[in-house]
């Protein structure tokens, strides 16, 4: 596998289907001498940002820290919980209890549901 | 037996839905000044437009990708924002264009002026969404957009002179006003080779599930659909020839453009013409609307689909609500919506290798297309056209500008 042609941006679903967002960020960790290892993809707007520039990360980061409604802004799943990566790439957990879908959560609960007709 | 009437009601989505305001206005005032001479724009516009749809089908019935989504992935991040930024602002200018399209529509039915229709209107729009599937939005109002064919009736029963009309398939140099003939040719080719018009299409393919088995669906469906539409647009062309220029009309004011049917049909061109504009102008708000959520959606990697309740997509339906806010603004600013329709169209002109390059470099990609990648032929005409549109945009809008518009 390539990380960046088969991995890096692709769609993330959890093991349902749903859809969680794309790979932002991809996590390496190199210890001392031995082969870097990938340790976990990343999601998120300060990833997203970070990749822009480096001040824009900072900025969002900022913003991201006082917000409430995402605690953990950018999420990591570790790697040992990517099922696999083709099309999509499956994470082993389940979307709605992870800081990924938080705004999504946060949006239906405060402004979309409380539409007529949103469900 | 399915595949026929897939095939059938593809070809009446894409005929129904081709014409819009962008189409109307560039066309009808490409007629009013310069004759039949700029046929060849709508037409190469069109070539170009059918091989993208094409092309955008292909992709996602064998890759299962959208363009926006294999976009972000073949390119990044980075060249995905830059898109999402400049689509969004280009795109965001014709959705008001519709939107006012369909409110001039009801100003030259009722009276009231067309600002006053904005909200309803922008309302009207996003309701359908909001409740609608996809197949009720796509195949209802495209269905009704047949109402559009009228204008092929109305330059036949005009009985142009054939001979010049074929002739101008030809690109001519103009005898007058040069840098005006240009800039109108950039905006027709702007109004045909629409991005959204093929990045919803690959949305559209993903949304009735299809797969390699609809290559040869997608192909009947974009030749057949996409040159009926084309000759559509070159009809209002045509009448744009025979009811301006007679009389000096410059089809610069939307009440001028109503009279386009009435030499044909009398008072019941007039009503012909609203229905048209109406009809085809609320299709083409809804298509785009819906364009820019799952644009935004497929690139972030959020819920999209038409199909599901918006509770199901918070972020999708919250980025539709947000749009059509922002182009009921824009109407409401009182902006003329035929000079919004001709700026946009020359935008849309002057951006389309930023979608158009990536997207032909992922239709060569053997990752994505397997053994469906392009072939020579289709990727010089893409390649022609678009080079082409791009020159003239460069050149021909800061002259434009600079010759008081």
């Amino acid at each position: 596998m390539e990380l960046i042609r088969d991995c890096l941006d692709k769609q993330v679903v959890d093991r349902k289907g749903h859809k969680m967002g794309r790979v932002d960020g991809i996590i390496i960790e190199l210890s001392g001498g031995r082969r870097p290892i990938v340790s976990a993809i990343e999601l998120g707007a300060v990833c997203q940002a970070n990749r822009l520039t480096k001040s824009l990360g900072r900025l969002v980061k900022s913003i991201s820290k006082r917000s409430s409604v995402v605690n953990r802004d950018p999420f990591r799943i570790p790697w040992s919980k990517v099922v696999s990566a083709g099309t999509e790439v499956i994470a082993g957990v389940e979307a709605e209890k992870t800081p990924a879908l938080a705004w999504e959560l946060w949006l239906r609960k405060n402004i979309i549901a409380r539409i007529p007709g949103a469900s | 037996m399915k595949k026929l009437l897939e095939i059938s009601l593809g070809i009446v989505t894409s005929v129904g839905g081709f014409l819009e305001i962008g189409s109307i206005a560039t066309a009808a005032q490409a007629g009013a000044d310069f004759g039949f001479q700029l046929i060849w724009a709508v037409l190469l516009g069109g070539l170009c437009v059918i091989f993208l749809v094409e092309q955008s089908g292909r992709l996602a019935a064998v890759s299962g990708h959208t363009i926006t989504g294999a976009i972000r992935e073949r390119f990044g991040f980075n060249y995905f924002f830059l898109l999402f930024i400049v689509l969004s602002l280009v795109t965001l200018l014709v959705l008001s264009a519709e939107l006012g399209g369909v409110c001039i529509a009801l100003e030259l039915s009722t009276g009231i002026g067309f600002q006053w229709w904005a909200i309803p209107i922008g309302l009207l729009v996003w309701l359908l969404i909001w409740k609608g599937t996809f197949g009720v939005i796509e195949k209802g109002v495209s269905i009704l957009g047949l109402v559009t064919i009228c204008f092929i009736v109305g330059a036949i029963a005009m009985k142009p002179d054939w001979n010049r009309v074929i002739s101008s398939a030809i690109p001519t140099l103009p005898s007058h006003d040069s840098s005006h003939y240009w800039f109108i040719a950039v905006s027709i080719l702007g109004a045909s080779i629409s991005p959204y018009l093929f990045f919803f299409y690959s949305s559209g393919a993903i949304e009735d599930r299809w797969d390699e088995n609809y290559i040869g669906v997608n192909r009947v469906i974009a030749f057949t659909g996409m040159s009926f539409g084309s000759l559509i647009s070159v009809a209002v062309l045509v009448l744009g020839a025979l009811v301006f220029l007679p009389r000096g009309l410059h089809a610069d004011h939307y009440s001028q453009l109503a009279l386009l049917l009435q030499d044909a049909f009398g008072h019941w061109g007039f009503i012909l013409f609203i229905l048209s504009l109406g009809i085809a102008c609320l299709g083409a708000a809804l298509e785009i609307t819906l364009e820019m959520a799952y644009f935004a959606a497929q690139g972030f990697g959020w819920n999209w689909s038409e199909n599901q309740p918006p509770k199901k997509e918070a972020r999708f339906s919250l980025t539709y609500t947000v749009v059509i806010l922002l182009a009921i603004f824009i109407v409401l600013t009182g902006a003329d919506p035929l000079k919004i329709t001709i700026t946009s169209m020359a935008l849309t002109a002057a951006t389309l290798p930023l979608s158009v390059v990536p997207f032909l470099i992922l239709m060569n990609d053997r990752n994505y297309l397997e053994e469906h990648t392009n072939g020579w032929f289709s990727n010089s005409v893409v390649i022609l056209i678009i080079l082409l549109t791009f020159v003239l945009a460069v050149v021909s809008i800061p002259l434009q500008i600079l010759g008081g518009g």
